[in-house]
């Protein structure tokens, strides 16, 4: 059922069409129906009972990064992303999920299937995945542009506590599967960077993945579990934040899980709670005094804003003054840095010619500012970013990684 | 109902992805920014002036209605098939063919967006002025059908006075040339400035030609904060009567500074009665001294506040808030219909007093907006279409300002143009003989009369 808040917006469009220029899905495809108005006409007509969910209406509501960016230029102040999800969730009983992601649900949603998938991911799949066809892709992601799986899960790596002697902070750590699993440099540059400042750093074992993926398909239930868990693992008095390094974590925690939970009927009042104490790292760092532990690196840097951290969380400024207060380092601006990179998750696999077109001309801004390397706090856009460069050599980097890599030696 | 045969000749002609029919499809073009809906057979989407004389061949040979559509941002139903028929949407033919920077002329195909065209000529310093309220979503061919007016009216003037030629399809499929690329033409009748603001029911435009300008040095933005609204109106005759000339000069009233600061977050004054928003450009020098003499007109009027923008960011930000104010009202209630009338300049304070006296005799709500440099009123009125009391009681205040308007030589639209919306108003201001001369033209260009049906010239209320 969708929230009675949502179902009455829709009527608050006056189809004035200020969302379909900036929307980087309709304008790979210029019709109606791939814009936002176009859709919140059709959930609008689905809710009078003037139209009936097809399969077609299920593609259109699926042509959709959830970039949000319709949402902040709405003027009548549609929650147009909340809206699409809701109606994602409405529909999943009728319309399913393609196998391939509910394979992967269910691997994201148990405690012992992925491990134990991913041991076998790394001891097979690593090695397989340099026999695969060079010219071979999953989207518009070759395959030689795929991360390889970390020697070890990053959890693994280090111990629940992580104790500092004067502790100048105490903050649990969410790690999201991607540091976790794909990325463990940008997990260990974190770490690093947190003792390095004295922080003290709980890393809660057994995390599960944040669940967005799942309920962002529709699958809410699905995700219902690892909501609970997480909530209960975090929603903490004792410390000071909770960190996340992943701007789609991050958007989960600090406001998806509060709309979803009410949506559902269910107590949000711990998850409100907890979303006030997430922040991203790159906001929790730029409460201390960098500079003192930093010692010059040369990078011209350019910035990509992901969707979940600019418009999900509206962190602009914190990344950009973290990378401004390495020295050596040169940050210029990429034109259009907040329009989204064409990841959008699964939407890059299912719909690879729209999101080759909005990578493009992404590529195209990079390429443009000659930058050496683009930062960006998503892993999402990080894969789809460094997927589409071709042989450009840019590299893509979390911002952490260039703090951690100009840390000063103790 | 498009019968299968002659869908399957449209398909053969675009392909069937650019052939939409499905529910959908259909129900997502049954709109555009005003309030009423109609469902079309079928949507085309053409890429070049052959395909569109090609469908518009097989739409003259079985009778088909053909209506045009750009982004569909209007507001008075010109772009919708009001008697059925296929919408021939244009927003996938959206090429600028070309910029001449020795010549100052551009030609563009109809369905590129206003704002990026004007932003692709900026960068080459030059400068399209016809800036609409809609210019980040309408169509350059929208603009031209509609003749759109907009912000810039005041000192620019509108798409008309910038046209100098295009290329039309005729619905027999004839594909002809109007004008050309100079700015002086008197060969033959101007047919390109009779295509202009003939709301598509003449003929389909598929290339144009406009010439540009040196792109100002400067620009200066001021916003006047008054605490009555009269004061306001009174200081925008005084500008203009003084021979000064704003680039832009946009009042507001309270409803609508307190919907743009719901959205924006700019810190308007939501306190105040009403507000200015005036641009003033040219030469640094220039813009300095105008600027100054604005603001003080403004104080000398009654301003308690005038306050200067300090950075083109600022600039950015204020514009694009005016640009939301349309969709920004429907924070307030869930359908907005814009009255367009417009009347002498010398009149704005009246007119928005008589506005407020009408608003309130039949009970509904209006939001004042306006170009006010030209008069152009834009009274805002707030309703929620579900309700059918309501909506007749908006039916008769805004029948009673195209009164008002029509009393100090005004008109019935400054620039949203008549659809279905002013129809019936349209014999107020044209007179039989008019009327009849206009039939003539649209019978010469559309004998069969399958070209936007159900438009200004036969819409029966």
């Amino acid at each position: 059922m969708i929230a009675e808040e949502l179902r009455e917006e829709v009527h608050n469009c006056i189809k004035c069409g200020l969302c379909m220029t900036p929307c980087p899905v309709y304008k790979q495809l210029y019709f109606e129906g791939a814009s936002p108005r176009g859709k919140v006409q059709l959930i609008k007509k689905i809710l009078e009972g003037k139209l009936e969910p097809s399969e077609n209406f299920h593609r259109l509501l699926f042509t959709c990064l959830l970039c949000e960016t319709c949402t902040v230029n709405c003027p009548s102040g549609l929650k147009v992303d909340r809206l699409m999800k809701a109606m994602r969730a409405e529909i999943l009983d009728q319309f399913g999920l393609r196998w391939q992601k509910k394979m992967l649900f269910n691997l994201l949603t148990s405690h012992r299937l992925l491990p134990f998938f991913l041991f076998w991911g790394r001891t097979l799949g690593n090695p397989l995945l340099s026999l695969l066809p060079k010219n071979g892709k999953v989207g518009t992601i070759p395959y030689s542009k795929f991360p390889r799986l970390n020697s070890k899960p990053l959890r693994n790596q280090y111990p629940e506590i992580i104790p500092a002697a004067e502790p100048k902070g105490r903050v649990l750590y969410f790690t999201g599967c991607a540091t976790h699993y794909l990325f463990e440099n940008v997990g260990r540059s974190v770490i690093d960077i947190l003792k390095r400042l004295g922080v003290e750093v709980l890393i809660p074992k057994e995390q599960m993945c944040c669940g967005l993926p799942i309920f962002l398909s529709g699958a809410r239930k699905m995700a219902l579990k690892n909501m609970q868990k997480n909530i209960e693992l975090f929603n903490r008095k004792d410390v000071d934040a909770v960190i996340v390094d992943c701007a789609t974590c991050g958007a989960a925690l600090k406001k998806e899980y509060t709309h979803i939970l009410e949506e559902m009927g269910e107590n949000a009042e711990a998850a409100r709670e907890l979303g006030r104490k997430v922040q991203d790292i790159s906001q929790y760092l730029l409460g201390f005094d960098l500079e003192k532990f930093l010692r010059p690196i040369k990078a011209r840097v350019t910035y990509h804003d992901p969707c979940h951290l600019l418009r999900s969380q509206g962190v602009k400024e914190e990344p950009r003054s973290l990378l401004k207060r390495i020295p050596g380092v040169e940050l210029v601006e990429m034109a259009g840095a907040d329009v989204c990179c064409g990841g959008g998750g699964t939407f890059q696999w299912e719909h690879p010619e729209v999101a080759s077109g909005i990578s493009g001309n992404k590529v195209q801004s990079i390429k443009e500012t000659r930058a050496s390397t683009v930062a960006s706090g998503c892993p999402g856009c990080r894969l789809q970013i460094h997927g589409n460069l071709g042989e450009e050599p840019i590299r893509v980097v979390h911002p952490v990684e260039l703090v951690a890599e100009a840390l000063l030696e103790k | 109902m498009l019968n299968q045969e002659v869908l399957k000749k449209f398909a053969s002609i675009v392909g069937p992805e650019r052939c939409k029919t499905s529910p959908e499809d259909l129900l997502t073009y049954a709109y555009d920014a005003y309030v009423h809906e109609y469902l079309p057979d079928g949507v085309l989407f053409p890429r070049t002036a052959q395909e569109v004389s090609q469908i518009m061949k097989v739409a003259s040979a079985h009778n088909v209605f053909v209506t045009p559509r750009g982004a569909g941002s209007g507001l008075m139903a010109g772009a919708l098939a009001k008697q059925g028929g296929i919408i021939l949407c244009f927003t996938m033919m959206n090429r600028i063919l070309e910029i001449n920077t020795a010549n100052r002329y551009a030609v563009v195909e109809p369905g590129v967006v206003i704002s990026e065209f004007q932003k692709a000529v900026e960068k080459l310093n030059l400068f399209y002025p016809p800036d609409p309220g809609s210019a980040t979503v309408a169509t350059m061919g929208g603009a031209v059908v509609m003749n759109a007016g907009g912000m810039r009216g005041v000192k620019y003037g509108v798409t008309r006075d910038y046209l100098l030629g295009m290329e039309i399809v005729l619905p027999s499929g004839e594909v002809m040339n109007t004008g050309s690329r100079t700015s002086k033409d008197v060969t033959g009748y101007d047919l390109t400035r009779l295509i202009c603001g003939s709301e598509g029911t003449l003929a389909l435009v598929t290339k144009i030609i406009v010439r540009l300008l040196p792109k100002p040095k400067t620009k200066r933005t001021l916003l006047a904060i008054y605490n009555r609204i009269d004061d306001a109106g009174n200081t925008v005759a005084k500008i203009i009567e003084a021979g000064i000339i704003p680039a832009t000069l946009e009042l507001m009233d309270k409803m609508i500074i307190k919907a743009l600061e719901d959205f924006a977050h700019l810190g308007l004054p939501v306190d105040a009665e009403a507000l200015l928003l005036m641009d003033v450009d040219g030469d640094p020098e220039t813009v300095e001294k105008q600027a100054a003499l604005v603001a003080d007109f403004c104080r000398n009027q009654g301003a308690r506040d005038v306050r200067v923008s300090q950075s083109d960011k600022e600039n950015e930000q204020l514009w694009v808030a005016r640009r939301s104010a349309f969709g920004a009202v429907a924070r307030m209630r869930p359908t907005c219909v814009i009255e367009d009338a417009t009347v002498p300049v010398s009149y704005l304070t009246s007119a928005i007093k008589k506005v407020i006296e009408i608003a309130e005799r039949n009970r509904v709500q209006i939001a004042v907006l306006a170009h006010a440099g030209d008069g152009n009123l834009h009274p805002l009125v707030l309703c929620d279409e579900r309700d059918k009391d309501e909506m007749a009681r908006v039916e008769k205040a805004m029948g009673e300002i195209v009164d008002y308007a029509m009393s100090v030589g005004g008109t019935l639209s400054g620039e949203h143009g008549i659809g279905i919306a002013k129809a019936k108003y349209l014999p107020r201001q044209l007179s039989e003989t008019s009327l009849k001369m206009m039939r003539a033209i649209k019978k010469t260009f559309d004998p069969q009369g399958i070209l936007n049906p159900g438009s200004f010239l036969e819409h029966q209320a």
